[in-house]
């Protein structure tokens, strides 16, 4: 193992604190909404008016929701205004194709094996920008957008329907949203197995201490290895 | 009868004298809440106004909208044809047939030009022409375009004419599309549903009649009046939803005892129609009531959003028993072993690697 030669402090307090509600978010709502998808738990004994079994995930789900978009909106703020070079959105310009030229290339051959050195960013690479981009970002603005639409099906004419409404008809109907919505929260979870395998593989490989940098914020450079 | 029959013209006819009609109008302004002043306008309006002529068309259907059209309680059948629409031309209720029908349609869209309304139950085969639905001896498109190119308005009857129902389900043979992809200039009002609600047709044709323009639509062109909640949100058995008590099988205790049926696959949750609030047959029941999970007759594509059962629909092209959930394990599972072979891979060749060091030194 070689020496810790230089100390980086890449997440700044926003970033670790948006990550951490995010995580905490997503997996709250994927959880209830597999289960208002499919309520499993057996129906108690007795009156209506005594139980909120469903209407309690509901609440859940929602409410997580509305943290999760506040929460999403906040980095989204963090990354076009705040002063932060690793969070920020500047270094991510997939519409140009020089984006996409050496560097995107060469992490994608390391990540196949392709070659023997490993690239190393301070901040995401730009297979992980990548990554981040399509999964959390779109991943989540589709959510997001889906998901107002559908809270506000019960009260026409009200905010959410009136300012996200447009979502039904776009679908083909509300049924088509419900699948669509259902369906891609999926991606959390692949993204989940991915982030973290490749964190933890990160890890392991280049030994920058990636794992524990979003708690501490601090990234190390450390000595190469003799060979 | 004469074609250009007003109101005055009825009364008349009925034996209603004059004075009698003065008064009929002064009432009504009354129950309007409008001025004295307001009661020559009216007596002009019933005077001159000739009941709203109505071609009614039949294309690819299954009549199940007439049926239902004929059975309304609020406001009756009978007054909608004798008091508010002039049903000129209808294929299956005329007791004219072939080719003096077929003059009469002509007739009335020469005679309205503009004016009058086109009610279609159904809707045309595009494929081939459209032979795969010919009515008096052209195809049903034709005579589509040809009728709606002097309507006023249309209004589209059931799933069929607003979404395409059964017949452009999936592969859909022969090429059935709703009224809307085939009309686009005149303004057209969906009426969904299989069939709609008898007084929700009536009440589409009523607020045409009393008040000369077409209902306030929403984004799917359809009458916020009567589609703007979905039946979940006005459902009876909401309470048991809430509350997470669920009918689990149709011979349960829980079927008896009327709760829930969202586990078996009611799209109630995801269907606008008014169900649930005017209910059928003049407030017998609905299908919910009657212990029956609603199947979304009048969402778009209903029958490709199958199976009727189950909340979760099957997605047609990876084969039966492909639903959101499968795809989901299937795709997660593929990643976590994507993950495990990468690890395995990177374990090799680090071993590998520290092992050619290892020779080298």
């Amino acid at each position: 193992m070689g020496r810790i030669i230089e100390e980086i402090y890449v997440w700044r307090l926003p970033v670790r604190v948006y990550h951490w509600v995010n995580a905490i978010c997503t997996v709250m709502l994927l959880l209830t909404g597999m289960y208002i998808a499919a309520p499993v738990i057996n129906p108690p004994l007795g009156e209506a008016v005594w139980y909120n079994g469903m209407s309690w995930w509901r609440y859940l789900h929602f409410a997580t929701a509305f943290v999760f978009i506040a929460n999403f909106l906040f980095r989204m703020y963090w990354a076009l205004f705040g002063d932060d070079r690793y969070a920020r959105f500047g270094g991510f310009q997939p519409w140009s194709p020089s984006w996409w030229g050496k560097p995107f290339r060469e992490q994608v051959e390391s990540y196949l094996f392709l070659r023997r050195d490993e690239p190393n960013y301070v901040g995401h690479n730009p297979v992980a920008a990548l990554a981040h981009f399509i999964f959390i970002f779109c991943g989540s603005t589709f959510m997001i957008l889906s998901g107002l639409a559908m809270y506000g099906e019960n009260n026409p004419g009200g905010f959410s329907e009136s300012m996200f409404g447009w979502m039904i008809p776009l679908f083909g109907g509300s049924y088509a949203l419900h699948f669509a919505h259902h369906l891609l929260a999926w991606i959390f979870p692949i993204y989940l197995i991915m982030h973290l395998y490749a964190v933890f593989r990160h890890d392991v490989v280049d030994r920058t201490s990636v794992t524990s940098s979003i708690i501490t914020g601090y990234k190390h450079k450390v000595e190469e290895e003799p060979n | 009868m004469h074609n250009n029959q007003t109101f005055a013209d009825i009364f008349r006819a009925s034996g209603i004298s004059r004075r009698d009609f003065l008064k009929f109008c002064s009432l009504t302004s009354v129950y309007l809440g409008l001025s004295p002043s307001m009661v020559p306008k009216i007596v002009q309006a019933m005077e001159t106004k000739p009941r709203t002529p109505v071609i009614w068309l039949h294309g690819l259907e299954c009549t199940c909208c007439s049926e239902s059209f004929i059975r309304s309680s609020h406001p009756t059948i009978e007054d909608i044809i004798f008091n508010m629409i002039s049903l000129d031309y209808d294929d299956v209720l005329s007791a004219a047939a072939g080719h003096q029908l077929e003059d009469v349609r002509r007739k009335i869209m020469q005679d309205y030009k503009g004016k009058y309304i086109l009610a279609v139950e159904g809707n045309a085969s595009t494929k081939d022409d459209g032979v795969y639905c010919m009515v008096g001896g052209d195809s049903f498109l034709n005579t589509l375009k040809e009728t709606a190119a002097d309507a006023a308005a249309i209004i589209a009857w059931g799933a069929c004419a607003s979404y395409g129902c059964v017949q452009n389900a999936d592969p859909n043979p022969t090429g059935a599309a709703p009224v809307s992809e085939i009309i686009k200039d005149k303004p057209i009002v969906n009426v969904p549903g299989c069939p709609p609600i008898s007084e929700v047709m009536t009440g589409v044709v009523a607020h045409f009649h009393t008040f000369g323009t077409l209902p306030e639509l929403d984004r799917m062109g359809r009458p916020k009046a009567f589609y703007n909640t979905r039946i979940h949100d006005k459902c009876y058995r909401r309470a048991f939803y809430d509350a997470g008590m669920f009918v689990r099988s149709f011979d349960d205790e829980a079927t008896r005892k009327g709760w829930c049926l969202y586990k078996m696959g009611c799209k109630g949750p995801t269907t606008y129609n008014s169900c649930s609030k005017i209910q059928w047959n003049g407030g017998v029941s609905f299908p919910i009531g009657s212990g029956h999970p609603c199947i979304g007759c009048s969402e778009p594509n209903f029958w490709d959003k199958g199976p009727f059962y189950e909340r979760l629909a099957e997605v047609s092209f990876l084969g039966t028993d492909s639903n959101a959930d499968r795809i989901g394990v299937i795709a997660v599972g593929a990643a976590a072993a994507g993950a495990a072979a990468h690890a395995a891979v990177t374990a090799v060749k680090k071993a590998k690697a520290g092992k050619d060091s290892e020779d080298k030194a």
